[in-house]
């Protein structure tokens, strides 16, 4: 499904992550921890390409979609970013855009669907992303009058809009009240039966509650992180193979 | 399955179109940054083309008078007018600025600021028509007139300057000085304005820019003169963009040429005085 | 902002240092107020005389401005019609922003999207200088050198094909213009360009990183997300630069007045001579006598005063409520 081989990400010649070999099961939410710094957010980054939009950033190595090499020559960009879609820390809601238009944002780009059937996708979006109901009265409201937990939704269904086939999240709920974050952890377990889900979180105990597999990353003594451990979320959490693991599972560092 | 599909299929025409209307639009930003960058360039060597030839050892030390006409009365005009107004205009507009960034309350800091906003936004025309209508009656067409109406126009840019500036001093400095049991005006004087002080200066450099530079208010009060005026501030006296436009309008060649040349020493004071402040603004960041 | 609480501290000692110096501050603002209200009073109170021979309505109207003289049977004829500054004013300051704000705006989005750093900082240093260059500099070179040109390519082109049906763009083929209103409003745009370059480029900027990447990472192309994103967000922002530089525009005097010509009469087209409020007040210092005439000139520049006042408001105005604001 998609498969990273010998990654490595630089900012210029800085190596922040580096030789990442992973395999991520379609169908099923895999969660990347580990302390700050060791570079979750950049590998996270470099499967839809935005690492790249940083000037100087590159990374080396080969990332597989269904057996295609997004880094290719001849693969465009923009289109990976279509097919792998990207949900971000702070909510970013577009603030001149309201909530209908900010959900149909990605469709309007893409420009096939007629103004009635994104209609339909739009409504479908937003119940997918547990928000319809709250909306559904309010959808030419700016999409940044809701509050924080809606605006993350809001920006969940804007990306799942437009039918990606893998989601990213790159610590979603760190910006969130607890409650609002239960919500978002539901959500996530709900929109696992059609999207392969890849999130990173800062917290142990959120990645043992939604992820099906589990990827730790730590940082080397050359400042570059690197994949420790990887596999079923229920064996790492209580059955490490690394004493690496075990160390941060269990609260010793990080 | 479908998503290597998409990937793989060859660009709709759509997306080429896409694609295509970005790489245009890169073009057409790129020309207007040209476009805009376009007119300092042009001008700048037009006037080094026809200004060089005039300049001279005489052009720079003599007067119009003199056989051999030179700008000299215009050099001494300008500094003179500029110096005496700067001496007025820096030390009113810093304290007026420390008042406003320090002691005000809210409402007369929103207020001081409005009336700092109009003061800078007022057209040099006006400047100088308000001190033709008001003091040249009791000054007459004098050096005190155009010192006068440069005033009106650099006082504000010294006040504007410094309230930014002292805003930028970080509270923890004041309150580093006044825990140590030091006066509230002896914190202003000597820690926030010290600390302040290097864009104080920048505010008066660009103050004197202002002045040097300024012709429009000056043509209504100190009108300008082919003698020479030393220190004698009860009459006309001439500075260099008067000269400039005088000159452009006769049809003499020679002081069209001279028109040209203290055109050039305009741009060149002009230049080195932006130059001088953008490489403080940029040194002193750290405030 | 800071609000001093020293003050407080203060009052417990004896000292007169800090009143005092508190005084001596506070009375530099109330002379810079004082100077504004001199000049506020001044306009108004100067321009009362013209009133008793003009009334406001032809005074904005007409525009015949041949100052006041005896006719042959005592009566006082002529008057002081300044529609033609106005339409001087007001047109060259429409080319000015008609100019000034795409190529601005455009070019300030170039700057922040696409330049690489140094190039930018290159870039920008270079169009700000002009605002560093002295009016009559500006002036000069326009009269010299880009005026003919204008005149001899833009000028002659638009009026030998569209010139032809519409007469304000036309010009007389055998003595065409030494100045003209639309060579005046090309220049006051060049002048005031680095303003809406500066400013647009602050907003631009201030527009929030994570909005960008949250249309790239939908798989937007560069163009789309400016479009669709960035220059929406920084519309009102961008809105109070252009407002800035057409109150800047509007006061400018000198290079325009070089441009213009010196004709008082509304221009029967926009490649011959006009006249701006501000250009005719710097050109009628020597025909002024009577208090009338004197009159009509602060009247004028009450005009301009008010305008650009008006103007400054607006932009305060409109900033106040927008995401992204110009901070100036």
């Amino acid at each position: 499904m998609l498969q990273l081989t010998d990654v490595t990400a630089y900012y210029g010649d800085f190596r922040a992550v580096r030789d990442v070999n992973l395999i991520v099961p379609p169908q099923q939410v895999t969660a990347l921890i580990g302390p700050s710094g060791c570079g979750k957010s950049t590998m996270l980054r470099s499967i839809n390409r935005m690492h790249e939009t940083i000037p100087g950033a590159t990374i080396t190595g080969s990332i597989m979609l269904d057996g295609v090499n997004i880094y290719a020559d001849n693969i465009d960009a923009v289109r990976v970013r279509r097919a792998i879609g990207m949900v971000f820390q702070k909510p970013n809601p577009f603030p001149t855009m309201s909530i209908r238009e900010n959900v149909a944002s990605g469709l309007r780009l893409a420009g096939t669907l007629a103004k009635s059937e994104i209609e339909g996708v739009v409504e479908h979006s937003l119940k997918q992303a547990a928000l319809w109901e709250e909306v559904k009265e309010k959808l030419d409201q700016p999409g940044t009058s809701l509050s924080g937990g809606q605006q993350q939704r809001l920006c969940i269904a804007r990306a799942i809009a437009v039918k990606p086939a893998v989601l990213l999240m790159d610590e979603p709920c760190s910006a969130l009240d607890p409650i609002a974050t239960l919500k978002i952890e539901e959500l996530i377990r709900s929109l696992r039966e059609e999207y392969t889900i890849v999130i990173v979180t800062h917290n142990m105990q959120q990645a043992s509650r939604v992820s099906d597999s589990t990827a730790f990353f730590t940082m080397g003594d050359d400042r570059a992180g690197y994949l420790v451990e990887h596999g079923e979320t229920r064996q790492i959490f209580t059955a490490p193979k690394e004493s690496l693991t075990e160390g941060y599972i269990a609260g010793r560092f990080g | 399955m479908k998503v290597s599909g998409l990937l793989l299929e060859r660009l709709s025409p759509q997306e080429q179109r896409r694609l295509r209307t970005d790489r245009l639009m890169a073009l057409f930003l790129r020309t207007c940054a040209g476009i805009a960058v376009l007119p300092v360039v042009a001008l700048t060597v037009y006037v080094a083309l026809r200004g060089i030839p005039a300049l001279s050892p005489t052009f720079f030390l003599n007067s119009p008078a003199d056989t051999e006409p030179g700008i000299l009365n215009a050099i001494l005009g300008s500094l003179q007018l500029t110096a005496v107004a700067i001496l007025f205009t820096g030390p009113i507009g810093i304290a007026a600025g420390v008042y406003l960034s320090e002691y005000a309350s809210r409402r007369v800091s929103s207020a001081g600021t409005m009336m700092i906003d109009v003061l800078l936004g007022t057209p040099s025309i006006i400047a100088g028509l308000v001190v033709f209508l008001v003091a040249v009656p009791f000054l007459g067409f004098s050096a005190w007139a155009g010192v006068l109406a440069l005033s009106v126009l650099m006082l504000p840019v010294v006040m504007r300057t410094t309230q930014e500036v002292i805003r930028l001093v970080p509270i923890g400095v004041r309150e580093a000085s006044l825990a140590l049991g030091v006066p509230v005006w002896k914190t202003t004087l000597y820690i926030t304005c010290r600390t302040a002080l290097s864009g104080l200066l920048t505010g008066l450099v660009l103050a004197i820019s202002r002045g040097l530079g300024e012709t429009a208010p000056l043509l209504l009060t100190a009108r300008g003169t082919s003698a020479m005026n030393l220190f004698d501030f009860g009459t006309t006296i001439n500075a260099m963009p008067m000269a400039v436009y005088e000159y452009s309008n006769t049809s003499s060649a020679l002081l069209k040429e001279q028109a040209w040349g203290t055109a050039l020493v305009l741009l060149v004071i002009a230049l080195t005085l932006n130059v001088l402040v953008r490489s403080r603004t940029i040194n002193s960041r750290v405030a | 902002m800071t609000q001093n609480e020293g003050t407080r501290l203060g009052q417990g000692r004896l000292s007169l240092a800090d009143p005092i110096f508190r005084l001596l501050l506070g009375a530099a603002v109330i002379l810079a107020g004082l100077l504004l209200a001199t000049l506020i009073v001044s306009l108004i109170g100067y321009s009362m005389p013209l009133w008793t021979v003009e009334n406001p309505l032809h005074f904005i109207t007409s525009d015949v401005w041949s100052g006041l003289s005896q006719a042959p049977d005592g009566s006082t004829v002529g008057g002081f019609g300044a529609a033609g500054m106005i339409f001087g004013t007001v047109v060259t300051s429409i080319i000015a922003i008609l100019f000034a704000a795409p190529v601005g705006i455009f070019a300030a989005v170039y700057l922040v999207e696409f330049a690489p750093k140094r190039l930018a900082t290159l870039l920008t240093f270079l169009v700000e200088l002009i605002a560093a260059i002295p009016s009559v500099v500006i002036g000069l070179w326009a009269v010299g050198d880009l005026s003919l040109r204008l005149r001899d390519s833009v000028e002659w082109w638009v009026a030998s094909s569209i010139g032809k049906i519409i007469p304000w763009l036309s010009e007389d083929p055998a003595a065409p213009a030494a100045s003209s209103v639309f060579r005046a409003g090309l220049v006051l745009g060049m002048m005031i360009l680095p303003m809406v370059v500066a400013v647009s480029r602050e907003v631009i900027r201030s527009v929030p990183q994570s909005l960008r990447e949250g249309y790239v990472g939908m798989g937007a192309t560069r163009w789309e997300t400016i479009r669709h994103v960035i220059l929406p967000t920084a519309k009102v922002g961008i809105a109070g630069a252009v407002l800035l530089a057409l109150g800047r525009a509007i006061g400018e005097t000198i290079a325009v007045t070089m441009v213009i010509g010196n004709a008082s009469r509304i221009p029967g087209s926009l490649f011959q001579s006009g006249q701006t409020i501000a250009s005719k007040i710097a050109g009628s210092i020597a025909e002024t006598g009577t208090p009338e005439e004197l009159g009509s000139l602060a009247a004028l520049g009450l005009a301009l005063f008010l305008i650009t006042l008006g103007l400054s408001l607006a932009v305060r105005f409109i900033t106040r409520r927008s995401v992204v604001g110009a901070n100036s």
